[in-house]
């Protein structure tokens, strides 16, 4: 079974795309900070990352940064689902294991499933 | 208008428009999430006390920024406020936020009363930002106090919004502190957040001839209005 890591601060916009996630028969779970993403990939490696991008303290640059520092952790492909889509770009971003940048102002639930599907073919 | 004097008007509105994006955005996908024709009545209830919430909170967002762009033509009416009175309202006004979030505000009163002098509005919104941001960036699950302390000898009083978490770095500190002093930042170059409620909050303290701090201790953080101490708390 596909093992989602979703990194989100907000609690309740977590809640919704974790319920969509699972009702799609993905294994989710679910931290609100870049710091305890990092414990948790330790413990446990993800096989797909969704990431907002501001998060309470450290940045989602900063675990993309982390990611790519280790070799068994870089390969792991990275989606960002993040209000702030439409200043970031894929091609600068490819480099840091970013594989999709989802626009939460205009996505609908289920284009997390249809990103996961794409990025673990 | 020079460049400079643009980018002082413009930031503060871009920073604006992505505070007000996020409840947006979580708005569309509560809606969204409604359309699921399979949801319980009881959670179909949620979702809608959740839209409820979140829209409350963009809208003092709103409030907030018409009020500030008001401060410098407006009169602000200063009167002497029991501001553990203050902070109770505040603790009712977001008591079910912080519920439906499974966090708790609370107020612990003083054994003897004190009088500030303020703007019964700006020092609400004041104390309602201050709460939302420790709803937000603190350690999930942990409670948030709000607190009153006179100042002795400064003839200032200090209303506080207390939160707990993880200590912040140095670096996120001094970042922080920054905030309290400058306009709101474009969002790409905060941490957090763009300290758009820090600079509203800041601006409301200075038209009541009051200042706002923080301070960090190593759980958490107090972020604090001072205001003037009535001389009416004499005849208490």
């Amino acid at each position: 079974m596909t093992k989602v890591l979703l990194v989100e601060d907000s609690k309740w916009l977590a809640e919704l795309e974790a319920g969509v996630l699972e009702r799609a028969g993905y294994t989710v779970s679910v931290v609100h900070h870049a710091l305890a993403a990092i414990q948790t990939i330790d413990k446990n490696r993800p096989d797909v990352i969704i990431l907002d991008v501001l998060l309470a303290g450290s940045t989602a640059f900063a675990l993309l940064h982390e990611l790519q520092s280790y070799g068994d952790t870089g390969p792991i492909p990275v989606v960002l689902c993040t209000n702030m889509a439409e200043q970031l770009s894929l091609d600068e971003l490819a480099p840091y294991g970013v594989v999709r940048i989802i626009d939460k102002a205009t996505m609908r639930p289920d284009d997390l499933i249809a990103a996961i599907k794409v990025v673990t073919l | 208008m020079n460049g400079q004097e643009g980018s002082d008007i413009l930031q503060p509105l871009i920073a604006a428009a992505h505070e007000l994006k996020a409840p947006l955005a979580l708005v569309r996908q509560l809606a969204l999430t409604l359309e699921d024709t399979t949801l319980s009545d009881a959670e179909r209830q949620r979702l809608h006390d959740h839209i409820v919430l979140t829209s409350e909170r963009a809208l003092r967002l709103t409030g907030d920024l018409t009020k500030t762009a008001r401060l410098q033509d407006a009169m602000f009416q200063l009167e002497p406020i029991n501001p553990e009175q203050m902070c109770r309202e505040v603790v009712g006004e977001l008591g079910p936020l912080f519920e439906a979030y499974g966090r708790q505000v609370t107020f612990k009163g003083r054994r003897h009363p004190l009088l500030l002098v303020a703007n019964r509005d700006l020092l609400r919104r004041i104390l309602l930002n201050f709460s939302d941001n420790a709803l937000h960036y603190s350690e999930p699950g942990t409670p948030v106090h709000l607190q009153v302390q006179a100042l002795r000898g400064s003839g200032m009083i200090r209303v506080g919004v207390r939160d707990y978490g993880p200590a912040l770095s140095s670096d996120m500190w001094k970042t922080l502190k920054n905030k309290l002093a400058t306009a709101p930042q474009p969002v790409h170059a905060r941490p957090e957040s763009s300290g758009l409620g820090l600079y509203i909050s800041g601006q409301f303290a200075d038209a009541m001839h009051g200042t706002i701090g923080a301070v960090r201790h190593r759980d958490g953080a107090t972020f604090y209005v001072e205001l003037p101490a009535s001389r009416q708390m004499n005849l208490l």
